[in-house]
């Protein structure tokens, strides 16, 4: 079957790139659509960066995770590169501490090897491809049954050095005859400007069609799980629109504050850590049309298209729909210390730890629909979700006299801490009583799906599950470089404003709510506080 | 609960008391009325010598008659409390329990009769149904929340299941249940009230006319059933269980059902084309009543997968009181596959007090004494139900050529219910 023809993503005022068919390069062709394809096949994985923390502390595990599962064959070779002066064993020993203490942990360690090299060394890398080279070929001579290599880079690298590896390893390491994909951590970039100045450094250096950039929050479960609830369950369709929904808020709450490594943050800000990639990732998914379908070799990109829409029809985000906070040292309690009192933050840091965002979607679905989205530390719980408010019956109110009993429906999702599904509602009190309670039904995550796949813990981490679609070369779960450039686009007038104008971030208490203001802007844009909520009013 | 329950015990056994006669005795009524004339001086005079009431010349006395005698006596007991027992001051209530009537025609007569006796606004037709804690639900599960009256209708349900089933057999009741059968027992009262709830347009309001204004107005829309609408069944021997016929208390021709299923077609904008359907029986696998609303599959599904099935929202009357969603949602895992998922609402988790439950009966008696009415049964909507299952009843009971279809003791019931459901293009839900 011939391919179909390439689509032009829609392009606005900056110029994207070509639509991904487009840039199908020939060395993707071979196991086009792998899927399951990779198992037979010979691989070799390269961690840039392997003495860092996020090597350590989530690569690796991950990895093994995939290897101890069979996701990742047992002949496979993994090399750690960075600059330190590491023998195999000592990169062994580093990461052994973090992996769980399994059955399958040494066969795993002795397929971990380390090259030494500088990331901006073209000769370096060069060495790493010999060492990759020398690998294949000796497994081809073993005879395996397709005779293709592929090749995975995970570039856990920092910024600074992100461009100059990228181009080095395009350079030097792409010989082998099967797919060469490279995956990219963020940050990805720190401003509209910086973001564009990263694609142009990187610029002919790997295909979009090779580049895998995660997004953690797209390898949760409960996120995965979005998609599933919106687009096979024909109940929510019908009213997933502005007819029936008041409001839509995403919340991330954590309760500890940089504890420390404040200095690293300071430069960051709460809205580039979380708000505009994560959340603004969970956004996309909820406000979404369906897409054409979410299987087959088109899948992927027919579900990225709908995020880059619905994305584009964001409305710039206006100041009054802001509140930003910093936390100040905890009043009673510990005594925890406040953002400023942090060795690395400067005294007169504006720097938010705490911001509310309010969000308005241009088309005829959501059309003055608020979308808040809510991210903090040090406040006072640890907790992620997602709540989909509807409006009030318009019985309720002639019908019920107990009206202020009942609650409007919503549906919430929580990513953490832990996974559930509930839908609020109303039901009589049960009993002699006539009123109304607010109660919940329950997706008992916890216990219902106890039996996942044959032997495989519950809960596979995000990382882990990124990465074997990244073997199967599945790109749904991963940012597509025109979602990053509006995602940009939206964030950075706010962001620039707060650093042009150094304004005051409200104070709010370690281990509170966060700023009242907050559940003010709240209201005003139409969020139904009910009972059991409102606390702070009291 | 011990201790409080048996001292309130020893004050409620000494308001007892007995007084013998015939149902069709008028000087037993007088004897009646005349105990209980007595007692009520007796009680008004404590509680006017207790302080509060002392002022008050104005205290009536009313009167509730529960009705639990045999259809056959049933008219000349109502005549005896109208003319012999009346509360002089106060009012007069009578609670009156099914059968009410055979058919179209003997309830045509049997309301004359009552109604000769008795006002409508006196008279209390328990449907014990009607008083279950999830029944009484469907109020609030439909109007107080948004989300479900968008998609309550033909647009987005595919099928409506009313289900009741017993897992035992008619054991020592034949003689009295072999007059009856199952549609009578069970469908055209307690489920069909079930059906009308789930089915009715939102009321002007909570008030009980209001309600049950709807309620006859669906009963209304509901096409006329006939013999082919019907599976009939009756269950045999299996195991160590007898079967129907082996009941000494019956006789061995009898075509007796004791499960039927039928479909309801309902003539309104709301619900055209959408199968209610609706199941009854004894001498099954389980014990459960049960309310399923199944919607209709995704339309344009991108998941590839064909046999996904729709939603449901099941709502379990009995046992173990429980709500909850059917939906599909991705399995834990490493895969994108797809699984159905259940979000639950089980009453015996949620509510500690839900373990004390007061029985339908508790609770409808609590009504007449409030003169509260929305949870009994009107005339005119059990003149509709008779009309809606009259003639088909007799049509299938004068057919001496039709049998019911033996099914198992402890069996899902006869095959021939399948077939029922599919002739409609659906199928009956199962868990």
């Amino acid at each position: 079957k011939p391919p179909p023809t390439p689509r032009n993503p829609p392009h606005q005022t900056h110029t994207l790139p070509l639509s991904t068919m487009q840039q199908h390069g020939p060395e993707d062709k071979s196991c086009w659509f792998s899927g399951t394809q990779y198992l037979s096949n010979t691989l070799t994985i390269a961690v840039l960066g392997a003495s860092g923390d996020l090597a350590k502390k989530k690569t690796f595990p991950s990895l093994f995770s995939l290897f101890n599962l069979g996701y990742i064959p047992e002949t496979a070779l993994i090399l750690g590169y960075a600059r330190s002066d590491l023998s195999d064993a000592d990169l062994r020993e580093r990461i052994k501490p973090f992996l769980p203490d399994e059955p399958k942990r040494d066969k795993f360690l002795e397929r971990v090897v380390y090259v030494k090299g500088a990331y901006d060394s073209e000769e370096d890398f060069g060495q790493l491809d010999a060492r990759m080279a020398g690998y294949e070929s000796g497994a081809k001579d073993e005879g395996g049954e397709c005779d293709v290599a592929n090749r995975l880079f995970y570039f856990a690298l920092p910024p600074s050095v992100f461009a100059s590896a990228a181009r080095a390893v395009s350079a030097t390491c792409q010989t082998n005859n099967g797919w060469k994909r490279v995956i990219f951590e963020k940050p990805f970039g720190h401003s509209l400007k910086s973001f564009r100045k990263l694609v142009d450094d990187i610029d002919s250096t790997f295909s979009e069609s090779q580049i895998y950039r995660i997004d953690h929050y797209l390898g949760k479960e409960m996120v995965q799980n979005l998609m599933a609830l919106r687009f096979t369950n024909a109940m929510f369709e019908p009213i997933w629109n502005r007819d029936h929904v008041q409001s839509v808020s995403i919340h991330f709450k954590e309760n500890f504050g940089t504890d420390g490594r404040g200095g690293y943050f300071d430069s960051i800000g709460i809205i580039r850590d979380v708000m505009q990639n994560h959340l603004l990732q969970v956004l996309s998914i909820i406000a979404m049309e369906p897409p054409v379908s979410v299987s087959g070799e088109r899948g992927s990109e027919f579900l990225r298209d709908e995020k880059v829409k619905v994305l584009q029809s964001i409305e710039p985000i206006k100041i009054e729909n802001v509140v930003l906070g910093q936390y100040l040292k905890e009043i009673d309690g510990q005594n925890r210390p406040g953002y400023r009192d942090d060795d690395g933050v400067p005294n007169d840091s504006v720097t938010p730890t705490f911001a509310t965002i309010v969000f308005y979607i241009r088309n005829a679905r959501w059309a003055g629909v608020p979308f808040i989205m809510r991210a903090g530390k040090a406040l006072n719980e640890r907790k992620s979700e997602i709540r989909v408010q509807f409006k009030r019956p318009a019985t309720a109110d002639y019908l019920f006299s107990e009206a202020e009993h009942s609650a409007p429906n919503e549906l919430v999702m929580r990513l953490q801490p832990e996974e559930a599904i509930y839908l609020k509602m109303n039901v009589k009190t049960p009993g002699l009583a006539q009123t109304t309670t607010v109660t919940e039904m329950n997706l008992d995550y916890q216990n219902r799906f106890k039996e996942t796949e044959a032997g495989e813990a519950p809960e596979p981490d995000a990382y882990a599950r990124l990465i074997l679609e990244v073997l199967r070369g599945r790109h749904a779960t991963f940012v597509r470089e025109d979602e990053l450039q509006i995602a940009w686009e939206l964030f950075d007038p706010l962001l620039e404003k707060i650093e042009k104008e150094r304004s005051e971030p409200i104070g709010y208490a370690y281990g509170s709510r966060g700023p009242k203001e907050s559940d003010e802007l709240f209201e005003r844009v139409g969020f139904q506080y009910a009972g059991e909520q409102y606390h702070w009013k009291k | 609960d011990g201790e409080y329950c048996s001292q309130k015990m020893e004050e409620f056994l000494p308001k007892i008391h007995y007084v013998q006669g015939g149902y069709d005795d008028p000087e037993a009524f007088k004897r009646l009325d005349a105990a209980v004339s007595k007692l009520e001086t007796e009680m008004i005079a404590d509680s006017k010598s207790a302080a509060k009431d002392s002022h008050r010349h104005d205290v009536g006395a009313n009167r509730l008659f529960y009705l639990a005698v045999p259809p056959s006596v049933f008219s000349e007991a109502i005549a005896g409390v109208n003319q012999g027992a009346r509360a002089p001051h106060g009012w007069t209530r009578v609670v009156v329990e099914k059968p009410f009537g055979r058919d179209a025609e003997s309830y045509a007569k049997m309301r004359v009769e009552v109604a000769e006796q008795l006002s409508e606004d006196e008279t209390y037709r328990i449907d014990h149904y009607l008083g279950k804690e999830l029944v009484q639900n469907l109020m609030t599960l439909r109007f107080a929340n948004a989300i479900f009256e968008p998609i309550w209708n033909r647009n987005y349900i595919e099928s409506v299941e009313v289900t009741f089933k017993e897992n035992f057999g008619v054991e020592g009741r034949a003689g009295y249940f072999d007059n009856i059968g199952i549609i009578r027992d069970i469908m055209q009262n307690h489920l069909l009230q079930v059906l009308a709830l789930v089915g009715m347009e939102g009321p002007l309001s909570l008030h009980s006319e209001d309600i049950r204004n709807e309620k006859v107005k669906l009963l209304r829309s509901i096409k006329q059933l006939t013999p082919e609408d019907f599976v009939l069944g009756q269950y045999r021997a299996a195991g160590k269980r007898q079967g129907y016929l082996d009941d000494p208390d019956v006789p061995n021709s009898s075509r007796c059902p004791t499960f039927a299923a039928c479909v309801f077609n309902i003539n309104n904008r709301r619900w055209d084309g959408v199968p209610f359907l609706m199941k009854a029986g004894k001498a099954l696998d389980e014990r459960k009543a049960e309310i399923r609303i199944r919607f209709k599959k995704v339309p344009g599904n991108i998941f590839g997968a064909s046999n996904m099935n729709g939603n449901e929202l099941v709502i379990r009357v009995q046992p173990d009181e429980a709500i909850y969603l059917k939906i599909t949602s991705k399995v834990p895992g490493l895969t994108s596959r797809l699984d159905e998922s259940r979000l639950n609402l089980f009453y015996r988790t949620a509510w500690e007090e839900s373990k004390d439950i007061p029985d339908a009966y508790e609770r409808l008696i609590l009504d007449v004494i409030h003169g509260e009415k929305s949870l009994f049964i009107r005339d005119d909507e059990l003149l509709v139900a008779w009309d809606i299952f009259s003639p088909a009843l007799l049509a299938m009971e004068n057919d001496h050529q039709l049998k019911p279809e033996p099914y198992n003791y402890g069996s899902t019931g006869p095959v021939e219910c399948e077939y029922l459901a599919a002739k409609h293009g659906v199928k009956w839900g199962y868990d």
